[in-house]
Protein backbone atom coordinates (compact mmCIF):
# COMPACT_ATOMS: atom_id res chain seq x y z
CA UNK A 1 0.00 0.00 0.00
CA UNK A 2 2.81 2.41 0.92
CA UNK A 3 4.67 1.52 -2.28
CA UNK A 4 1.50 2.07 -4.32
CA UNK A 5 0.94 5.44 -2.65
CA UNK A 6 4.47 6.50 -3.61
CA UNK A 7 4.10 5.15 -7.15
CA UNK A 8 0.78 6.95 -7.55
CA UNK A 9 2.33 10.19 -6.25
CA UNK A 10 5.28 9.93 -8.65
CA UNK A 11 2.90 9.22 -11.56
CA UNK A 12 0.88 12.33 -10.67
CA UNK A 13 4.05 14.45 -10.54
CA UNK A 14 4.97 13.05 -13.95
CA UNK A 15 1.54 13.95 -15.36
CA UNK A 16 1.82 17.57 -14.18
CA UNK A 17 5.34 17.85 -15.60
CA UNK A 18 4.52 16.41 -19.04
CA UNK A 19 1.30 18.44 -19.31
CA UNK A 20 3.41 21.56 -18.63
CA UNK A 21 5.86 20.62 -21.39
CA UNK A 22 3.07 19.81 -23.87
CA UNK A 23 1.34 23.13 -23.19
CA UNK A 24 4.59 25.05 -23.66
CA UNK A 25 5.32 23.21 -26.91
CA UNK A 26 1.81 23.82 -28.29
CA UNK A 27 2.06 27.51 -27.37
CA UNK A 28 5.55 27.68 -28.94
CA UNK A 29 6.92 29.01 -25.66
CA UNK A 30 10.18 28.17 -23.92
CA UNK A 31 9.73 26.12 -20.76
CA UNK A 32 11.28 27.43 -17.57
CA UNK A 33 14.71 25.85 -17.20
CA UNK A 34 15.50 26.01 -13.45
CA UNK A 35 18.96 24.44 -13.78
CA UNK A 36 21.11 25.16 -16.83
CA UNK A 37 19.86 26.72 -20.05
CA UNK A 38 19.85 23.81 -22.47
CA UNK A 39 16.20 22.74 -22.15
CA UNK A 40 15.18 24.28 -25.48
CA UNK A 41 18.18 22.73 -27.23
CA UNK A 42 17.21 19.24 -26.06
CA UNK A 43 13.45 19.66 -26.44
CA UNK A 44 13.76 20.95 -30.01
CA UNK A 45 16.36 18.41 -31.11
CA UNK A 46 15.60 15.70 -33.67
CA UNK A 47 15.48 13.21 -30.79
CA UNK A 48 12.45 14.89 -29.19
CA UNK A 49 10.12 12.55 -31.10
CA UNK A 50 9.86 8.81 -31.58
CA UNK A 51 8.60 8.48 -35.18
CA UNK A 52 5.88 11.15 -35.11
CA UNK A 53 4.98 11.04 -31.41
CA UNK A 54 6.62 13.73 -29.26
CA UNK A 55 8.39 12.35 -26.19
CA UNK A 56 6.30 14.53 -23.85
CA UNK A 57 3.12 12.86 -25.16
CA UNK A 58 4.69 9.42 -24.70
CA UNK A 59 5.66 10.42 -21.16
CA UNK A 60 2.15 11.66 -20.41
CA UNK A 61 0.64 8.38 -21.67
CA UNK A 62 3.12 6.43 -19.54
CA UNK A 63 2.31 8.40 -16.38
CA UNK A 64 -1.46 8.25 -16.98
CA UNK A 65 -1.29 4.47 -17.42
CA UNK A 66 0.94 4.15 -14.34
CA UNK A 67 -1.45 6.21 -12.19
CA UNK A 68 -4.49 4.26 -13.40
CA UNK A 69 -2.84 0.88 -12.84
CA UNK A 70 -1.59 1.84 -9.35
CA UNK A 71 -5.09 3.15 -8.58
CA UNK A 72 -6.64 -0.14 -9.78
CA UNK A 73 -4.21 -2.08 -7.58
CA UNK A 74 -5.14 0.01 -4.53
CA UNK A 75 -8.87 -0.30 -5.15
CA UNK A 76 -8.45 -4.03 -5.79
CA UNK A 77 -9.88 -4.26 -9.30
CA UNK A 78 -9.33 -7.78 -10.65
CA UNK A 79 -7.23 -9.32 -12.18
CA UNK A 80 -4.59 -8.02 -9.74
CA UNK A 81 -1.81 -10.25 -11.12
CA UNK A 82 -2.29 -8.84 -14.62
CA UNK A 83 -2.23 -5.25 -13.31
CA UNK A 84 0.93 -5.96 -11.33
CA UNK A 85 2.58 -7.45 -14.41
CA UNK A 86 1.41 -4.51 -16.57
CA UNK A 87 2.82 -2.06 -14.03
CA UNK A 88 6.17 -3.86 -13.85
CA UNK A 89 6.36 -4.02 -17.65
CA UNK A 90 5.50 -0.31 -17.96
CA UNK A 91 8.13 0.76 -15.44
CA UNK A 92 10.76 -1.55 -16.98
CA UNK A 93 10.09 -0.14 -20.47
CA UNK A 94 10.07 3.41 -19.11
CA UNK A 95 13.35 2.84 -17.26
CA UNK A 96 15.08 1.55 -20.40
CA UNK A 97 13.73 4.36 -22.55
CA UNK A 98 14.81 6.93 -19.94
CA UNK A 99 18.31 5.44 -19.91
CA UNK A 100 18.42 5.79 -23.69
CA UNK A 101 17.26 9.43 -23.57
CA UNK A 102 19.77 10.24 -20.83
CA UNK A 103 22.52 8.71 -22.97
CA UNK A 104 21.37 10.86 -25.92
CA UNK A 105 21.61 14.01 -23.78
CA UNK A 106 25.01 13.02 -22.42
CA UNK A 107 26.78 11.75 -25.53
CA UNK A 108 24.86 12.82 -28.63
CA UNK A 109 23.15 16.18 -27.98
CA UNK A 110 25.76 17.06 -25.33
CA UNK A 111 23.26 19.18 -23.42
CA UNK A 112 21.07 18.56 -20.41
CA UNK A 113 17.38 19.32 -20.06
CA UNK A 114 16.14 19.75 -16.48
CA UNK A 115 12.66 18.39 -17.23
CA UNK A 116 13.99 15.34 -19.11
CA UNK A 117 16.41 14.47 -16.30
CA UNK A 118 13.66 14.99 -13.71
CA UNK A 119 11.32 12.69 -15.65
CA UNK A 120 14.06 10.07 -15.97
CA UNK A 121 14.75 10.25 -12.21
CA UNK A 122 11.00 9.94 -11.51
CA UNK A 123 10.79 6.76 -13.58
CA UNK A 124 13.98 5.30 -12.07
CA UNK A 125 12.65 6.04 -8.59
CA UNK A 126 9.44 4.22 -9.54
CA UNK A 127 11.59 1.27 -10.61
CA UNK A 128 13.51 1.30 -7.32
CA UNK A 129 10.28 1.42 -5.29
CA UNK A 130 8.75 -1.40 -7.35
CA UNK A 131 11.83 -3.64 -6.99
CA UNK A 132 12.10 -2.85 -3.25
CA UNK A 133 8.42 -3.68 -2.69
CA UNK A 134 8.83 -7.01 -4.55
CA UNK A 135 11.96 -7.89 -2.52
CA UNK A 136 10.23 -7.01 0.76
CA UNK A 137 7.29 -9.28 -0.17
CA UNK A 138 9.60 -12.28 -0.75
CA UNK B 1 2.22 34.02 -4.80
CA UNK B 2 5.45 33.23 -6.61
CA UNK B 3 4.97 30.99 -9.65
CA UNK B 4 7.06 28.10 -8.32
CA UNK B 5 5.37 27.99 -4.92
CA UNK B 6 1.97 28.16 -6.65
CA UNK B 7 2.77 25.06 -8.71
CA UNK B 8 4.16 23.19 -5.69
CA UNK B 9 0.93 23.89 -3.82
CA UNK B 10 -1.22 23.01 -6.86
CA UNK B 11 0.44 19.64 -7.50
CA UNK B 12 0.57 18.78 -3.79
CA UNK B 13 -3.11 19.50 -3.31
CA UNK B 14 -3.96 17.66 -6.54
CA UNK B 15 -2.21 14.51 -5.31
CA UNK B 16 -4.05 14.76 -1.97
CA UNK B 17 -7.47 14.98 -3.64
CA UNK B 18 -6.65 12.20 -6.13
CA UNK B 19 -5.34 9.85 -3.47
CA UNK B 20 -8.28 10.45 -1.13
CA UNK B 21 -10.60 9.72 -4.08
CA UNK B 22 -8.83 6.43 -4.77
CA UNK B 23 -8.95 5.45 -1.07
CA UNK B 24 -12.69 6.20 -0.86
CA UNK B 25 -13.25 4.04 -3.96
CA UNK B 26 -11.35 1.23 -2.21
CA UNK B 27 -13.68 1.16 0.78
CA UNK B 28 -16.60 3.61 0.65
CA UNK B 29 -18.45 2.12 3.62
CA UNK B 30 -15.45 2.61 5.92
CA UNK B 31 -15.26 6.29 4.99
CA UNK B 32 -18.96 6.59 5.78
CA UNK B 33 -18.00 6.02 9.41
CA UNK B 34 -16.64 9.57 9.55
CA UNK B 35 -20.12 10.97 8.94
CA UNK B 36 -22.10 12.23 11.94
CA UNK B 37 -25.43 10.33 12.34
CA UNK B 38 -27.47 13.51 11.69
CA UNK B 39 -25.60 14.06 8.41
CA UNK B 40 -25.97 10.42 7.32
CA UNK B 41 -29.73 10.76 7.93
CA UNK B 42 -29.93 13.66 5.49
CA UNK B 43 -28.52 11.69 2.56
CA UNK B 44 -31.08 11.10 -0.25
CA UNK B 45 -29.09 8.09 -1.54
CA UNK B 46 -27.45 5.08 0.20
CA UNK B 47 -24.24 5.93 2.07
CA UNK B 48 -21.98 3.90 -0.25
CA UNK B 49 -23.38 5.65 -3.33
CA UNK B 50 -22.90 9.08 -1.73
CA UNK B 51 -19.30 8.21 -0.89
CA UNK B 52 -18.63 6.99 -4.45
CA UNK B 53 -19.99 10.33 -5.68
CA UNK B 54 -17.57 12.03 -3.26
CA UNK B 55 -14.71 9.94 -4.63
CA UNK B 56 -15.57 10.97 -8.20
CA UNK B 57 -15.69 14.63 -7.11
CA UNK B 58 -12.34 14.32 -5.31
CA UNK B 59 -10.70 12.72 -8.36
CA UNK B 60 -12.17 15.36 -10.70
CA UNK B 61 -10.88 18.19 -8.48
CA UNK B 62 -7.48 16.50 -8.25
CA UNK B 63 -7.24 15.93 -12.01
CA UNK B 64 -8.13 19.56 -12.82
CA UNK B 65 -5.58 20.84 -10.30
CA UNK B 66 -2.94 18.47 -11.64
CA UNK B 67 -3.26 19.53 -15.27
CA UNK B 68 -3.72 23.21 -14.31
CA UNK B 69 -7.08 23.60 -16.06
CA UNK B 70 -9.81 25.67 -14.35
CA UNK B 71 -7.55 25.69 -11.32
CA UNK B 72 -9.47 28.45 -9.54
CA UNK B 73 -12.80 26.62 -9.97
CA UNK B 74 -11.33 23.27 -8.90
CA UNK B 75 -9.77 24.92 -5.82
CA UNK B 76 -13.06 26.70 -5.02
CA UNK B 77 -15.09 23.48 -5.29
CA UNK B 78 -12.36 21.73 -3.27
CA UNK B 79 -12.58 24.36 -0.53
CA UNK B 80 -16.40 24.12 -0.41
CA UNK B 81 -16.07 20.33 -0.34
CA UNK B 82 -13.67 20.51 2.63
CA UNK B 83 -16.03 22.90 4.48
CA UNK B 84 -18.83 20.33 4.00
CA UNK B 85 -16.51 17.54 5.20
CA UNK B 86 -15.63 19.59 8.30
CA UNK B 87 -19.33 20.22 8.97
CA UNK B 88 -20.57 16.65 8.55
CA UNK B 89 -17.67 14.88 10.25
CA UNK B 90 -17.55 17.02 13.39
CA UNK B 91 -14.43 17.81 15.41
CA UNK B 92 -12.05 14.85 15.35
CA UNK B 93 -8.31 14.20 15.67
CA UNK B 94 -7.79 15.03 11.98
CA UNK B 95 -9.85 18.24 11.89
CA UNK B 96 -6.71 20.35 12.05
CA UNK B 97 -5.38 18.67 8.90
CA UNK B 98 -8.60 19.49 7.06
CA UNK B 99 -8.23 23.12 8.12
CA UNK B 100 -4.75 23.14 6.58
CA UNK B 101 -6.13 21.69 3.35
CA UNK B 102 -8.99 24.20 3.34
CA UNK B 103 -6.64 27.17 3.67
CA UNK B 104 -4.32 25.72 1.00
CA UNK B 105 -7.28 25.35 -1.40
CA UNK B 106 -8.41 28.91 -0.66
CA UNK B 107 -4.89 30.27 -1.25
CA UNK B 108 -4.72 28.45 -4.56
CA UNK B 109 -8.17 29.67 -5.59
CA UNK B 110 -7.36 33.30 -4.76
CA UNK B 111 -4.07 33.17 -6.64
CA UNK B 112 -5.56 31.48 -9.71
CA UNK B 113 -8.62 33.73 -10.09
CA UNK B 114 -8.99 34.74 -13.76
CA UNK B 115 -9.03 38.38 -14.83
CA UNK B 116 -12.78 38.49 -15.49
CA UNK B 117 -13.60 37.33 -11.96
CA UNK B 118 -11.14 39.83 -10.46
CA UNK B 119 -12.68 42.54 -12.62
CA UNK B 120 -16.15 41.69 -11.29
CA UNK B 121 -14.93 41.72 -7.69
CA UNK B 122 -13.02 44.99 -8.08
CA UNK B 123 -15.67 46.81 -10.15
CA UNK B 124 -16.03 50.32 -8.70
CA UNK B 125 -19.45 51.00 -7.16
CA UNK B 126 -21.40 53.82 -8.80
CA UNK B 127 -22.72 56.23 -6.19
CA UNK B 128 -25.79 58.41 -6.72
Amino acid sequence: MTALALLFTLSAIGISETVYLIRKRLASERPVCPIGDSCTLVLSSRYSKIFVIPNDVLGLLFYIMASFVSGFLVIGIEPLESWTFTFAFLVAAGTLLSLFFTYLQWRVIKAWCFWCVMSACTIWLMGVILVASIILKL
Amino acid sequence: MKKTSFHFLRVGLAITFLWIGVLIFKNPEAWGGYLQPWAAGLLPVPLAQALIGTAILDITIGALLLIDVLTWLAALVGAIHIVIVLTVSGITDITVRDIGLLVAALALMIDALPEWVLHKINRPKISN
